[in-house]
């Protein structure tokens, strides 16, 4: 459940960012369309990637129920720590992306 | 047109989520408790020890208590211990004359020692868990009003969608500390975020009451026999009469492991005992729920008592009572381990919040008209109290709840009920209150006092019980120590809660606000 958190929060921040507003608010400059797109694509690939390792740890139903919950919970933690504590929010995201192979190596 | 449709929704959205908004407050919030249930009633029952499972020996210890103490009984009933409930239950119903029913006696025996527990009686997480589809009215008008608010719920959020159009533009947006958007920006953020969960457990609790909603089916099929679809349904394993010929019946143990083979390793929920101690015994092993995702109540093994002979392996799920077990599964979420567990909550809470941040914004905007004033007419007086006895109200009843299982004597007559009587006593006071005091005055001490009761259970726990944090942490007794635990946690938000109340800044009238902004912009 751990990599699939991790991939789904990175996955999120990198949505948020490919935003106007929240790029400004957070890196404080205005995304390069090529940037724009890199964070979408990234952010559109992390997410259904990260169905992989919930469903390969549980199975499928037990891993694709495992996968929403990660999904919303990310989503909400995001969004709550972004007006408190932006600059955590972003290293939480590439801290999180930095463990991923040690995440993946304990579960997987 | 298209406008017009909007509003229409907006207008539904509104008025629905207002009228059945404090009924599903208290449905979600008591249904989020009840993921906790049997820790809840751990916590509530701390005579009944915590011990290391070993199926094979509670098995033994239970069948030789109900050998004991029932081997005349028409059927016996174990219910083994696991990670959440450390009860060994045994419950056996008396044989009477054909015709009438046996009553039922039950017993918590500690799989150890193989003595009955002289437990406090309490409903314990039970209470939370029926109070939530049955509002604890007599059967079956709470059935009816909570699939009633359930379609209310789920008619709100699909105008809430339609309503709401930008939730999915912004939807990263939380703007904190600006008044009414912040109500707006966090509804929509617990509302949009978490909204899969929102619309699979407000589906499914319709799922699972579709026989009295939508019985038309059965009807056309069985006319007014329902009964005859439920034995169709549930096969109701068909066991063999008593033959009057005594037999001893088989040690439970070698069938429990037959039963696990048959299911791949899966997990004993239940079992069931008909006629013990005659020649025609049969045991009946059930599949625990907390095995897979959707629900299988066919899932069962069948012996004969006296030779040890299977007899019969019930399963395959058709495609209807999978997709219908699925979605069983999913609202009660039996099958989640520890972590699963609390996302649950956290989405069930997450649920709550929606509801109650909705409810807190239709006054606030309305009370913006009237801010200058001073002077609120009746019915937005009658919305606030009945949003303050509602939300806080409800806590400081779940705390006075808690409160009555530690202080009441163990000895009291019916002491179960007297528990859910202080449940009740407790919000009715509420609600006297809210009327009494003033908006914001109202929700401070409620929360803050909310908040103590929460904050001290841990405290009242040690001064009531030996089980303590120090020892339940010190034992791995996570039920325990994680109830007290999330207790303290619990009171810290309220307090939390009650001071932003009282530190918040008062609502203001639109046309300063508006002037204020104009002036903002000319700054810029």
């Amino acid at each position: 459940m751990l990599l699939a958190l991790l991939l789904c929060y990175a996955g999120f921040t990198a949505l948020c960012l490919s935003t106007d507003r929240h790029h400004g608010e957070l890196l404080h400059s205005k995304p390069t369309p090529r940037r724009r797109l890199g964070l979408r694509v990234s952010g559109w690939l992390l997410l259904p990637g990260s169905i992989w390792p919930a469903v390969a740890v549980a199975g499928w139903s037990q891993g694709l129920v495992e996968w929403c919950a990660v999904l919303m919970l990310s989503a909400l933690l995001l969004v709550l720590l972004l007006p408190y504590r932006p600059r955590l929010a972003l290293g939480l995201a590439g801290a999180g992306l930095l463990a991923c192979p040690v995440a993946a190596f304990v579960t997987l | 047109m298209k406008e017009g449709f909007r509003q229409a929704m907006a207008w539904l959205h509104t008025w629905a989520g207002l009228i059945f908004g404090w009924l599903l407050f208290a449905i979600f919030l008591t249904g989020t408790l009840a993921y906790f249930k049997d820790e809840t009633t751990h916590w509530m029952q701390p005579e009944v020890q915590a011990h290391p499972l070993d199926d094979a020996r509670s098995l033994t210890v239970a069948q030789a208590y109900l050998q004991q103490h029932a081997p005349d009984a028409a059927r016996w009933f174990i219910t083994l211990p696991n990670s959440r409930d450390p009860g060994l239950s045994v419950m056996w119903q008396d044989k009477l004359d054909p015709g009438k029913r046996g009553n039922f006696v039950q017993k918590v025996v500690d799989p150890v020692s193989g003595e009955a527990v002289q437990a406090r009686d309490s409903k314990g997480g039970e209470f939370f868990y029926r109070f939530h589809f049955q509002l604890q009215m007599p059967y079956p008008w709470g059935r009816w009003l909570s699939t009633l608010a359930a379609m209310v719920m789920f008619v709100a959020l699909i105008t809430g969608i339609i309503t709401h159009k930008k939730i999915f533009k912004d939807f990263f947006t939380f703007r904190p500390r600006k008044g009414q958007r912040s109500w707006l920006d966090g509804h929509n953020a617990v509302g949009v975020l978490v909204l899969p969960f929102h619309l699979m457990i407000t589906y499914s609790s319709l799922v699972i009451f579709m026989s009295m909603v939508m019985p038309a089916p059965i009807m056309a099929s069985y006319g007014d026999d329902s009964r005859a679809f439920f034995s169709e349904l549930f096969p109701a394993t068909d066991n063999a009469p008593a033959l009057g010929q005594p037999a001893p019946l088989q040690s439970l143990v070698p069938m429990y492991t037959q039963a696990r083979a048959h299911w791949a390793g899966g997990q004993v929920g239940r079992l069931a005992v008909n006629n013990p101690g005659d020649v025609n015994a049969s045991v009946n092993i059930f599949r625990s729920g907390s095995d897979r995702v959707a629900q299988d109540f066919g899932s069962v093994v069948s012996f004969n008592g006296a030779t040890g002979e299977l007899l019969r392996v019930g399963g395959g799920q058709s495609l209807p009572t999978l997709v219908s077990g699925t979605f069983y599964g999913l609202h009660i979420g039996h099958f989640a381990g520890p972590m699963l567990r609390w996302l649950y909550f956290i989405c069930g809470l997450a649920g709550t919040a929606m509801i109650g941040t909705g409810l807190v914004m239709w006054l606030g905007k309305r009370q913006l008209k009237h801010a200058r004033t001073g002077v609120m007419p009746f019915e937005l007086r009658l919305v606030e109290t009945l949003n303050i006895a509602s939300m806080s109200g409800l806590l400081l009843a779940i705390g006075a709840f808690f409160w009555a299982n530690r202080l009441l004597p163990a000895s009291f007559a019916e002491r179960s009920d007297r528990e859910v009587q202080a449940f009740f006593i407790a919000w009715g006071l509420s609600l006297l209150h809210a009327a009494l005091r003033r908006g914001r005055q109202g929700w401070v001490e409620q929360l803050s006092c909310a908040a103590l009761l929460f904050a001290a259970v841990p405290l009242l726990n040690a001064l009531t019980t030996d089980q303590h944090l120090g020892v339940s942490l010190a034992r791995g007794d996570w039920a325990m120590a994680g109830f007290d635990l999330t207790c303290l946690g619990s009171g810290a938000f309220l307090a939390w809660a009650a001071w932003k109340m009282q530190h918040r800044t008062a609502p203001q009238p639109k046309a300063e606000r508006a002037h204020r902004l104009n002036l903002k912009q000319e700054a810029h």
